[in-house]
């Protein structure tokens, strides 16, 4: 039932979850955060089944924090995510899976992520979609849930890459009030984070 | 006194000495020197033989392969290289496992490993053979030429006890401590890969036993990045592109001298 | 729907007079739904060795790590480049390790061989999921699209085309067979390898 959406801007990506917890018909909770930050310039929105959501991403964010801590430097969002990926796919084929979607944002900083003539952007923003089977890919911009099939037709419409944080926030409130205005149950409010050259945080989504 | 501690690894001598692995690193300061310099177009390894004669088969380092004789620099994955002093046997088994371990960070990361910690998961090893029963610790000191990413070119050192430390020039082997001291004179840290493979042949030159340099008893390699692609391209020379360098900095046997040895 | 079918995509292989043409669509699908439109299957194993995955996108994934693997430490220790032969058994085995659980991808294989005399000569090969090989003299197909590309190819493909010929060929056959498939499509890549060089266009179809 979660909605999740993810783009990537001028020099920043930005992910955004619904923070809704349900249970069959009834909602539990309105203010649950579906995105985990991974490290200095790394973030991830899951959904799927419940339990193995807040297990799986508990998974990934210490050991990524525990490779952070015995090499020192940040692992890059491409390496983070082929983990993620391999980690993943390795659940598939055991005796009980991880059934889990999800959505890894990133700020490359290291030096082959530099783009030369656009030195101030300090890298280059990585967005990856990857499914509870294994299956990673990246993208300009992606969802998962039921706003994908509403949110993805509006991103190829309106995505630019090279769009501003507000003009990004823009298109992130199109797909939000798509899904609101068509979807039976559509969530009431979401969350977002922005990763840049600066790191990871909150951001408002506008009204 | 000696003979009651030394005769296992885990124990500690009443002066608080590991024996086995002082004598490693003793066996190791008899091996061919290798030596190494960074600079920021890349890094010059080069390596003294020992094992040479004219009955040695070369012909496999001449042609295939990706040069070299294999017996002092080895290319461990596209992005990093090493050269390697001590126990020959010991050394190749280093080699297949650093080969392994930058292969299987490959498939799991989908990138090729960080340097560091390709030499840090080897010495994790090292250190293992120290400590737990019976076994003896590798007699190898190993040159780490790499670059990644994260900290672009990087040289690293390891010895049997299990440290590393990052070098801008070092030397491990046969008067490593003669080559350390030419390569603390004369280093600067904008020293151009062109000055750096000048510096790296003449010390290579004074410190050698021999009194001419020539394929026979050196092994040569660089690791740049390609202009084009900004991806790491590792050259181990072969044994006539050896010779055709030392020639190029007037370090070549004569023609005479040839015919003598 | 099989699993095979669920991210869609196709690949196909031909051979020409001294070069070999590999080509994939590029789109991944969650069944109906295209996640990504510029997704491609087909891997360089060396210069004159490419292989393509159709199939199950985590598995191509995976496939592909474990063939590179195998293929590094090949390369490394034989201090040779791997042979499109020897590659294509590699893959086989590689897949009937996992023959009562398989991992779910159709690999299809091109390169140039070398002959004893220093010549070349094309080599294509296909396997199902279990690795049981297909030594094709024409052309080689697999994926979603896989009936149509043999049907198109059947009529289009003729022995020993030039390096020119064999991409129009190629490209031709896969443009038309994914454009009856809904699951494969949104362009397509295609590489001809000859004995100097690899050739790779990306090609834009019926974006839809």
């Amino acid at each position: 039932m979660d909605i999740l959406f993810g783009l990537c801007g001028k020099g920043f990506v930005i992910l955004a979850g619904d923070t809704t917890v349900a249970h069959s018909i009834v909602k539990m909770k309105n203010d649950e955060d579906k995105i985990k930050t991974l490290g200095p310039h790394l973030a991830m929105a899951y959904s799927g089944e419940p339990g193995d959501t807040i297990q799986f991403a508990e998974y990934i964010e210490r050991n990524l924090r525990l490779d952070q801590i015995r090499n020192v430097h940040e692992r890059r969002p491409e390496a983070s995510a082929s983990w993620i990926r391999s980690s993943l796919a390795s659940s598939l084929r055991s005796r009980r899976p991880y059934s889990v979607n999800i959505l890894v944002g990133g700020f490359d900083i290291s030096s082959a992520a530099i783009v030369e003539g656009q030195e101030e952007l300090g890298g280059t923003p990585k967005l990856y979609w990857l499914d509870y089977l294994g299956t990673k890919v990246e993208v300009p911009f992606g969802a998962h849930g039921y706003g994908s099939y509403f949110a993805l037709s509006l991103l190829d419409r309106y995505h630019d890459p090279n769009a501003s944080v507000e003009e990004a926030m823009g298109t992130l409130k199109r797909c939000i009030d798509e899904v609101s205005k068509r979807l039976v149950v559509s969530p009431s409010k979401y969350k977002a984070k922005i990763i840049d050259k600066d790191g990871v945080r909150d951001i408002e989504i506008p009204v | 006194m000696a003979r009651r501690y030394d005769s296992r690894t885990t124990i500690f001598s009443p002066e608080g000495r590991l024996y086995q692995v002082e004598y490693a690193m003793e066996a190791i300061s008899h091996a061919g020197t290798v030596l190494g310099v960074l600079t920021q177009e890349g890094i010059v390894l080069a390596a003294e033989k020992k094992v040479t004669g004219k009955l040695l088969d070369l012909s496999g380092a001449s042609t295939g392969g990706y040069g070299g004789s294999g017996e002092k620099i080895f290319l461990v994955n596209t992005n990093v290289i090493v050269g390697v002093a001590g126990l020959t046997a010991d050394a190749s088994s280093m080699v297949n496992l650093m080969r392994l371990t930058a292969q299987r960070h490959l498939s799991v990361y989908d990138e090729d490993m960080p340097v560091e910690q390709l030499c840090k998961r080897l010495c994790d090893v090292k250190q293992g053979y120290t400590q737990y029963g019976g076994l003896r610790p590798f007699g190898v000191s190993i040159l780490y030429a790499g670059w990644d990413p994260h900290y672009q070119f990087q040289l690293y050192h390891s010895d049997p006890s299990g440290n590393y430390s990052g070098w801008k020039a070092t030397c491990i082997g046969s008067n490593s401590g003669t080559a350390q001291n030419m390569l603390k004179q004369h280093y600067k840290d904008d020293i151009t890969l062109e000055a750096a493979i000048k510096l790296v042949l003449e010390t290579m030159g004074k410190t050698m036993d021999s009194t001419t340099l020539g394929s026979d008893k050196l092994e040569f390699a660089t690791i740049t990045l390609d202009k084009n692609t900004k991806i790491p391209f590792a050259k181990i020379y072969r044994p006539a592109e050896v010779d055709a360098l030392l020639k190029k900095h007037g370090l070549a046997k004569s023609e005479d001298e040839e015919m003598r040895s | 729907m099989s699993i095979m079918q669920y991210n869609g995509g196709s690949v196909i292989a031909m051979k020409g007079k001294e070069c070999v043409a590999i080509a994939s669509d590029l789109r991944l699908g969650n069944q109906a739904l295209t996640i990504s439109c510029n997704h491609e299957k087909i891997f360089p194993v060396s210069d004159r060795v490419y292989y393509g995955l159709a199939g199950l996108a985590t598995d191509v994934d995976t496939m592909r790590q474990r063939l590179r693997y195998r293929v590094n430490m090949y390369t490394i220790k034989e201090e040779r480049e791997i042979e499109p032969e020897t590659f294509a058994r590699l893959t086989s085995s590689a897949l009937y390790e996992h023959r009562f659980g398989p991992m779910f991808v159709e690999p299809v294989i091109a390169g140039l061989s070398k002959t004893p005399s220093g010549g070349v000569e094309p080599f294509i090969a296909a396997a199902d999921l279990i690795g049981c090989l297909n030594f094709a003299k024409d052309f080689v197909v697999a994926g979603t699209a896989s009936d149509k590309l043999y049907g198109v190819a059947e009529g289009l493909w003729e022995p020993d085309l030039e390096a020119d010929d064999l991409f129009e060929t190629i490209s031709q056959t896969l443009l038309n067979a994914v454009d009856r498939d809904a699951y494969s499509g949104w362009g397509a890549i295609v590489h001809v390898i000859t004995k100097d060089k690899v050739i790779t266009r990306k090609l834009r179809g019926r974006m839809d």
